[in-house]
């Protein structure tokens, strides 16, 4: 920081203007053309013809929301829905996965690279391999269920509106799980050891430990896999499109799938437009949150 | 230090997704908008989309492209195959990079959609017999008196039903004359021992649309007015409820419908003759007829069924004679009948598909007979919209969701909605 201070605020722009160039080019003139499609009304029948092409102001958003049952409020519900299961059950078997591999144990290192292999298969395959596994007739969490007798008959998970909630759902935890475990881990490396010998010889005992210096220490790398989490999770498509196009009737619909289909389905370019700018819009706020929080600590330490 | 490390090593593998990326673009580009594109021997390429999968339908586009090719000295075609589930997308983004290909072959009923997107550019001055051709596919390929390509091939669904199932219960086989009356008594007399009278693909997509559309039309309505077929619903629904038509049809799909019919569990299924090679290599000893679908009572007329089948389309350019000369090569009626031979579907020209290969054949003949009254969906160019609407009110009626004369209203209303929209 303090160099930055003698160089002057120039040079610190001239350093950043290579980032700022790409963010425009990018980021920032995709984001822009999609502002403005979304006030238009392009749709199959103006396509190609520039001259039927008007400005329509909130026109696609309004009709987007209208009606008791539309369908972009059911997707921003289930969107919800699933990223608030995901990162809960991400985050905790994430933590505890974390807290088991900064052990130092015989094969700790190999089974902590082993696990992120979730992370490292491409969304896609996952979501064929939970296709497969989630089919109602052969599946195997179907056979493993009904061999437990768990279950009389095998279930529909991808055709009962809940269950394929919940086949997503677990497809998309399986996938985020090393990911969380990763931030954590990284976080756990930066409490020094002295602080736990301290610690000890204070007396505290395992929870003791673990709430009042393990997670105190880690918040910000807890907030930040929260946060990311969420980004990221909230803006899920290709494990949703694969295993269920956003069926059985919009029962797993995304505002993202949902954005997908209006454009690429219905031709609807501007109401797609519309609905992807609703997805970034909740984006942008968790995202502002985010970035609040990071300066806050930097400004702490 | 180690943060710069791996923002440097993040900043290269994005620039190295992204020229992957420009990269499989520049793969993928074809002739497209530029028609001055010439192969080594100095011909003009002709390229072709596609989205066959399977080796005889591949085999077959090679043959036809060979064929072409051979026949004579000025292009030189090639195919580029495009999976079935990014097609219409690929074509979206094409049209907005120019990256495109000369022709297209794509299903029947999203044609209107795309000429109406002037992806597509008007060949009526090419030498072609359209009067041969099939009046239904023949519109889906026109839009205001203009032709912008040809029917590539024609299909529908027909009524296939198990002997095996039908002699153990000494009964006698369905007919041209059975109506929905006779049909849904087979159908109730069927059902036992684990077998259901009668299934179909219901699923939430267009694939449920093609299948399920043709009850309402067969009950007097059409795809804008579902109320005129509403007794298509009351059937729907009685038979789903008492079981003579599996309610599991809400999410099958064709094939889905096709392994439950050969597998024994279906006395009688509602698919196509693209399904034919797949039976006589699966199960060879399946004992089965084809007949057309049920009519609504003795006094009318032989049930409407839906077209099915691809078109192939002109992409607009300035130069289009490659693509022209290749639709006028298919054109030829020997060129056609070899080629859908191979595909499983029916050459869409009237006479082209009297060929005895079809006509001698006890099953393909009664697809030949369905062709005749059979109507294409829309064509809209909306169709993406009222295939949903349309297909939501059958499952609201098979799972009961709705009583046929509730669901009859509110799908009219939204398809009311589709048409205030059409422009």
């Amino acid at each position: 920081m303090k160099k930055g201070k003698t160089l002057g605020p120039k040079v610190g722009f001239l350093f950043a203007l290579p980032a700022a160039i790409y963010m425009l080019i990018f980021v920032g003139y995709p984001m822009i053309q999609n502002f403005i499609l979304s006030f238009k009304n392009v749709d199959v029948y103006s396509f190609a013809d520039a001259s039927k092409q008007a400005f329509v102001g909130f026109e696609n958003y309004k009709e987007l929301f209208s009606g008791g049952e539309a369908i972009l409020t059911t997707a921003i519900k289930n969107t919800l829905i699933f990223t608030v299961a995901s990162i809960f059950f991400q985050f905790f078997i994430g933590f505890g996965l974390a807290l088991l591999f900064s052990k130092k144990f015989k094969g700790s290192s190999f089974f902590r690279g082993v696990t992120m292999i979730s992370w490292l298969l491409p969304v896609t395959v996952a979501g064929l391999l939970f296709k497969f596994m989630f089919a109602s007739k052969g599946g195997i969490i179907n056979q493993l269920f009904m061999s437990l007798h768990l279950i009389n008959a095998p279930l529909e998970w991808l055709l009962d509106p809940k269950l394929a909630m919940i086949a997503i759902v677990v497809a998309n935890i399986w996938i985020g799980i090393p990911f969380n475990m990763m931030l954590l881990i990284t976080g756990l490396t930066t409490i020094p050891e002295e602080i736990y010998e301290s610690s000890r010889l204070d007396g505290a005992n395992k929870f003791q430990t673990l709430f009042q210096i393990t997670i105190p220490m880690i918040k910000p790398a807890i907030m930040s896999v929260l946060t990311l989490g969420f980004v990221y999770t909230f803006k899920v498509f290709d494990l949703v499109w694969v295993m269920t196009k956003g069926g059985p009737v919009n029962a797993t619909e995304l505002v993202s799938t949902y954005a997908y289909k209006l454009s690429f389905d219905q031709f609807q370019f501007s109401k797609g437009a519309a609905a992807a700018n609703i997805l970034f819009l909740i984006l942008f706020v968790v995202g502002i949150f985010y970035i609040k929080l990071i300066n806050d600590e930097d400004e702490v330490m | 230090m180690r943060k710069k490390v791996v923002s440097a090593m993040l900043c290269m593998a994005m620039a190295a997704t992204m020229l992957a990326g420009c990269g499989g673009n520049a793969g993928t580009a074809s002739a497209g908008t530029d028609s001055s594109k010439k192969t080594a021997g100095g011909k003009e390429e002709v390229v072709i989309w596609d989205y066959f999968e399977t080796d005889a339908q591949k085999n077959m586009m090679q043959d036809i492209i060979d064929g072409f090719n051979e026949s004579q000295e000025e292009y030189e075609a090639s195919h580029v195959y495009v999976p079935f589930a990014d097609y219409e997308k690929q074509l979206t983004l094409g049209m907005a990079s120019g990256e495109l290909p000369d022709l297209v072959i794509l299903d029947g009923c999203s044609m209107a959609s795309f000429i109406q997107m002037d992806l597509f550019g008007d060949v009526s001055d090419a030498d072609i017999k359209w009067d041969e051709y099939l009046e239904g596919p023949m519109e889906s390929t026109m839009a205001d008196g203009k032709h912008y390509g040809i029917p590539f091939a024609t299909n529908c669904t027909a009524l296939f039903y198990n002997k095996d199932i039908f002699d153990a219960a000494g009964m006698e086989y369905p007919n041209e004359n059975t109506t929905w009356e006779d049909f849904h008594e087979m159908a109730k007399a069927l059902t036992k021992d684990g077998v259901v009278g009668f299934g179909n693909a219901a699923t939430g997509t267009d694939e449920g649309t093609f299948q399920c559309l043709q009850w309402l039309y067969t009950a007097g309505g059409d795809y804008q007015n579902v109320k005129g077929g509403t007794d298509a619903y009351n059937l729907m629904q009685e038979m789903v409820a008492d079981g003579s038509w599996s309610k599991d049809c809400v999410n099958w799909t064709q094939s889905d419908v096709n392994n439950n019919f050969v597998a024994g569990n279906l006395a009688m299924q509602q698919n196509g003759p693209w399904q034919i090679p797949g039976i006589e290599k699966d199960a060879p000893d399946l004992n089965y007829g084809v007949t057309v679908l049920p009519k609504k009572d003795a006094d009318s007329d032989q049930a409407t069924s839906i077209l099915g089948g691809e078109n192939m389309g002109a992409v607009k350019q300035d130069d289009m004679g490659g693509a022209t000369a290749f639709m006028e090569y298919y054109d030829k009626t020997e060129v056609m009948v070899d080629a859908m031979k191979q595909y499983g579907s029916f050459p869409p020209k009237t006479e082209a598909a009297q060929d005895s290969y079809w006509t001698d054949d006890p099953i393909q003949k009664e697809f030949i007979t369905q062709l005749q009254t059979s109507i294409p969906r829309g064509p809209s160019a909306s169709w993406p919209e009222y295939s949903d609407a349309l297909q939501t009110g059958f499952q609201e009626v098979m799972t009961s969701a709705k009583t046929p004369e509730k669901a009859a209203e509110d799908t009219q209303a939204a398809v009311d909605k589709v048409k205030a929209s059409e422009k």
